[in-house]
């Protein structure tokens, strides 16, 4: 057992767990999604960023180029989250509730791409 | 502009012959437009009007090409009707003389070649991998096509016959192999062919004709001293006069023929590897062939047959000739030569009871074969060598059951794709040509031991930062990096890859097999036979840093900073525990 595949696959799939657990539910509902929820999703996507900084291989370049897709999309559904709140005061209307978990959606997908690799690459290592 | 550019004179072509048509057009148009804008019309109301410019034009448009939307923009009077009906009938008369001008164009022959021409010249512009110049696409051209192909590489070819060239069109390569119905032998050809592009790498002159790959040989040295040329060349006079140009590698197919058959009944063991190694058909390691050991028939003694006589009495085999000239045989003693063609009287008389083995090696496939026939029913056990001219024949040759088949556009064809793609296997094949049977049956023990019974494949890889780049990084860091490392299997370094290297060819000399304990440098070229499988892993353990440092040490290190640096925090607390 390798400690390093260890830590570098728990923050990954932790990445895409949190980030689905956070878009499940009614669209439009701000009750459906939590704001603690929210911002353990950026956080350990942005750890998982972290871990894959400085690989040199290929297979390495791609995973951190899924990570930063992530960390674009969850950053501006933060954006839009706060302006929302604190700047326009409109509040978590509908639609600004849906445009949040929208991008937070497409976060996942990135995240999705990420597991899918590091697994693929792992068995086919075979190590 | 100094280059013939074939862009330019499609053009100026297309401008001469349409000058006139377009002439007659302008004039045409000016009269009528002219006409309609000064003769004077009449609007809804009865006012007298002037049709404008743009009216006219507009209006001639839509006449001229016969569309008729009618009058406009108010209905004509009498006197524009009258007008107009003039002008139809000119600016239609203009049109079809402009248009069957372009299709005379497009159906003139030296129009058509223009076209083609500028089309391959940028076909042949456009490739931005390395790739070879073939001029000549007769059997052996094609046979060696279709091996670049196999190898994936990229092949532009010129040939004079253009049902060739159709032929070209048809074939199913996987890669764009762009060809050109020309003579080859004219520069600007050559320079459209990419003679002076970066990425050739080779022109090979393979044309039946003996003056034109001369031509081509000096053609394309001036225009691009750099450039490789191998040269088809059967008169030997010639191959020296070609030394004399220098770097040019000349290919002798009746040389190159004689010594195969020489190594086929001299050395039967490395023919059958080398055939085997290439994946020709019918050799097997398990099997190599056997040619019996005594006197040979010989029939035909033309230029073929009289290198084939060389090479076999350098062989110490003996040969009888069946000749009907016997040109260049007079010195030859009374007993070794039979006069008249290769039948069974002839056959009977050159003791073919006594002999062990045949060479049918006429030029005629046809000759070749009743010598077969004939042969055989004279003595059933005798070995049968047959010279097939022609690759259409092949299989009437298979269905003659001969115990070799030698083709000698194969032939060549197979030596100059070695020449190009792993030159390293002549390094190979002389080394082991000296006398070197038992390290031979070794090293044929090795390969079916590491391969089995899987297809072999030949590669070469050079230690460059382009194509071994996780090797200059380890090397930078300190690791030596030997032979033995790069073919661990990369899923378990115990294990090796079904991979064995055959040459390592560094500037001071080339080491034929390798026991592989040798560091690896820079600039090292290494000959591999390996499965397709293990090529794959060996390319990618040259070039991914991770897998290569596992394979050398078996240390998988951690790829991300923050594990590194967590690594080396673990390891000097680890150091300083055991130190305390």
């Amino acid at each position: 057992m390798n400690i390093e595949k260890v830590i570098f696959g728990f923050f990954i799939i932790l990445a895409l767990t949190l980030n689905f657990g956070f878009v499940m539910g009614e669209i439009e509902d701000p009750e459906h999604h939590n704001v603690m929820e929210f911002f353990s999703v950026i956080l350990v996507n942005l750890i998982a960023m972290g871990l894959k900084l400085g690989d040199r291989s290929q297979i390495g370049a791609l995973l951190l180029a899924t990570s930063l897709v992530a960390v674009l999309q969850l950053i501006s559904a933060a954006i839009v989250w706060t302006v929302a709140v604190h700047v326009t005061e409109t509040g978590l209307a509908p639609g600004v509730m849906a445009s949040i978990v929208s991008l937070a959606a497409g976060a996942m997908l990135a995240n999705v791409v990420s597991v899918i690799m590091l697994v693929s690459d792992t068995l086919m290592s075979g190590r | 502009m100094a280059t013939t550019s074939e862009l330019d004179r499609v053009t100026a072509i297309v401008l001469r012959f349409m000058r006139r048509p377009i002439l007659v057009l302008i004039v045409v148009y000016a009269i009528a437009i002219s006409g309609l804008v000064l003769i004077p019309g009449q609007d809804a109301e009865g006012n007298p009007t002037h049709m404008s410019f743009f009216h006219a034009f507009y209006f001639l448009t839509y006449t001229a090409t016969t569309t008729g939307f009618g009058e406009i923009p108010h209905p004509f009077t009498d006197a524009q009707r009258l007008w107009a009906i003039v002008l139809l009938y000119g600016s239609v008369v203009a049109w079809i003389y402009a248009i069957s001008s372009i299709i005379r164009l497009v159906r003139n022959p030296h129009f058509q070649q223009a076209v083609a021409q500028r089309s391959f010249a940028r076909s042949a512009r456009g490739i931005t991998e390395p790739f070879f110049i073939i001029c000549g696409f007769g059997d052996t051209g094609s046979l060696l096509t279709r091996g670049l192909d196999d190898a994936g590489c990229t092949a532009v070819i010129i040939d004079k016959d253009e049902d060739r060239i159709k032929a070209l069109s048809l074939r199913d390569y996987r890669k764009t192999m762009p060809g050109l119905c020309a003579d080859a032998s004219a520069p600007k050809h050559l320079i459209d062919a990419g003679v002076k592009h970066p990425n050739c790498r080779a022109i090979v002159a393979l044309t039946d004709d003996e003056e034109v790959n001369i031509k081509i040989t000096v053609m394309a040295r001036l225009l691009n001293p750099s450039v490789r040329v191998i040269c088809l060349s059967t008169v030997h006079r010639r191959g020296e006069y070609l030394d004399t140009i220098g770097a040019v590698e000349t290919m002798d197919p009746f040389g190159a023929f004689a010594k195969w058959l020489g190594t086929a009944l001299y050395a039967p063991l490395l023919h059958t590897l080398k055939h085997w190694l290439i994946g020709a058909q019918g050799f097997s390691l398990d099997k190599p062939l056997s040619p019996p050991k005594g006197v040979w028939i010989l029939c035909g003694y033309g230029r073929m047959g009289q290198r084939l006589r060389e090479s076999l009495h350098t062989h110490e085999v003996r040969t009888i000739i069946i000749d009907p000239d016997m040109e260049g045989a007079e010195d030859l003693p009374a007993k070794q030569k039979v006069l008249g063609y290769a039948n069974a009287d002839t056959l009977r008389k050159a003791g073919i009871g006594k002999a062990v083995g045949v060479v049918a090696a006429t030029d005629s496939d046809s000759d070749n074969l009743g010598v077969l026939l004939a042969a055989r029913s004279l003595n059933p056990n005798i070995y049968m060598v047959v010279r097939q001219n022609h690759h259409e024949n092949e299989l009437a040759f298979n269905a003659a059951n001969a115990d070799l088949i030698m083709q000698p556009s194969l032939i060549t064809a197979r030596n100059i794709l070695f020449d190009l793609l792993s030159p390293l296997i002549h390094t190979f094949l002389d080394h082991m040509r000296e006398d070197r049977e038992t390290q031979l049956q070794e090293v044929i023990d090795r390969i079916i031991e590491t391969l089995g019974t899987s297809v072999p494949h030949l590669w070469t890889a050079t230690i460059c930062q382009k194509d071994a780049s996780a090797v200059t990084i380890l090397k930078k860091r300190g690791y030596t990096i030997t032979l033995v490392d790069i073919l661990r299997d990369p899923l378990d370094r115990e294990r090796n890859l079904a991979c064995i290297p055959l040459v390592l060819n560094r500037r001071h000399g080339a080491i034929v097999m390798p026991d592989g304990t040798q560091a690896i440098k820079a600039r090292d070229q290494i000959l591999f036979c390996s499965t397709k499988y293990a090529r794959r892993q060996v390319d990618a353990t040259l070039n991914n840093e991770y897998t290569l440092q596992y394979v050398v040490n078996g240390v998988q290190k951690p790829r991300g900073y923050v594990m590194q640096w967590l690594a080396r925090r673990l390891s000097s607390e680890r150091a300083l525990t055991l130190g305390g």
